[in-house]
């Protein structure tokens, strides 16, 4: 019974047998599940989709940019 | 087109079966008997949202599923309790032996409905929802078994970038298959189904969801869509062989077939 995990609001985790389906829809690359911010980064182009109630919301307009990693020293 | 479908979403089902008479449940069994997926077939529906297909797809995989453990078992004359009592834990682990579907659709409300649907009805095993654009979809190449998009495709934009991406995600042998409303073949019938579309359907669509417009949205769309040997040859154009159609119901919807060899 899956009741009370879907009360609105509650945080779902993906279903794990399509995370390895998935790719940027723009470069259709792999991403990474980040699984503390229930997103699916695309490490190059610095994008992440949002996993919303446990489904991936797999549209350029619902990413956002994560902003770069300080630059390396030399 | 998103909007339409935001209205839609709640009353999607009760709209199919009055619009249709019921009659659309048989064309999605039909779909279902044309696909005839064996367990372990992965499937991929984009624009599925409110679960019809996958719904089929999964009844149908497990009681192939059901009769293949039991003809194994009637084979087996002496088996002990361990080998039945095994067989039947596989029936239980994995009644869908491995198949898969994912349900892929531009719009979440659609897929909230779905997955409410799946809930409700016991579907839990094998079934997963992407909130995805047909014409850019988020799926490595070559992952699928079988591509459906059943009442989806005359509300895209560009046809032939669906039909790219349905041809990159299937893998080598992959099946595409489309059910959509077509020409209707009979003049006469034809006149009806005018009639039928342009004055009931509206009416029909303000009575149950309080929404005229979005109906007439969905009678014009149809119109719109190409017929049968147009659409076949855009389907070819995208690289699937062995492409053919089949008319339901004199033509009023066509299920289109092609495959990525």
């Amino acid at each position: 019974e899956r009741g009370p995990e879907l009360a609105a609001g509650a945080a779902q985790p993906p279903e794990p047998s399509v995370l390895p389906l998935l790719v940027c829809p723009l470069s259709k690359r792999p991403l990474r599940y980040e699984a503390a911010t229930q997103e699916l980064v695309n490490e190059e182009l610095g994008i992440a989709y949002p996993v919303v109630d446990g489904i991936p919301t797999m549209l350029p307009e619902a990413a956002r940019k994560i902003p770069a990693p300080p630059a390396k020293q030399h | 087109v998103y909007q339409v479908f935001e209205n839609v979403a709640k009353k999607y089902d009760i709209m199919n079966d009055s619009m249709s008479l019921g009659i659309h449940r048989v064309w999605k069994d039909v779909l279902l008997y044309k696909m005839n997926p064996s367990p372990g077939i992965l499937l991929l529906d984009v624009a599925g949202g409110t679960g019809d297909i996958a719904f089929r797809f999964i009844d149908y995989v497990r009681s192939v599923r059901e009769r293949q453990l039991r003809r194994k078992l009637k084979h087996h004359q002496n088996l002990s309790w361990q080998e039945i009592a095994d067989s039947y834990q596989a029936e239980t682990v994995k009644p869908l032996g491995d198949s898969q579907v994912v349900v892929c659709d531009i719009n979440k409300e659609m897929l909230k409905v779905g997955r409410q649907k799946a809930q409700h009805l016991g579907y839990s095993e094998g079934l997963s929802w992407v909130v995805g654009n047909a014409e850019e979809l988020p799926f490595g190449d070559e992952k699928f078994d079988v591509y459906t998009i059943a009442f989806g495709i005359r509300n895209v934009t560009h046809i032939d970038l669906v039909l790219q991406e349905a041809y990159r995600v299937l893998k080598p042998g992959g099946r595409f298959l489309c059910l959509e409303f077509s020409q209707v073949n009979n003049p006469l019938l034809s006149r009806l189904y005018d009639l039928y579309s342009f004055q009931i359907i509206p009416v029909l669509g303000e009575i149950i969801a309080g929404d005229w417009k979005s109906y007439q949205y969905l009678v014009e769309s149809i119109r719109r869509f190409p017929p049968q040997e147009e659409f076949k040859a855009m389907i070819e154009d995208a690289g699937f062989l062995k492409v053919d159609y089949q008319n339901l119901t004199s033509g009023i919807v066509a299920i289109h077939s092609g495959f990525k060899l």
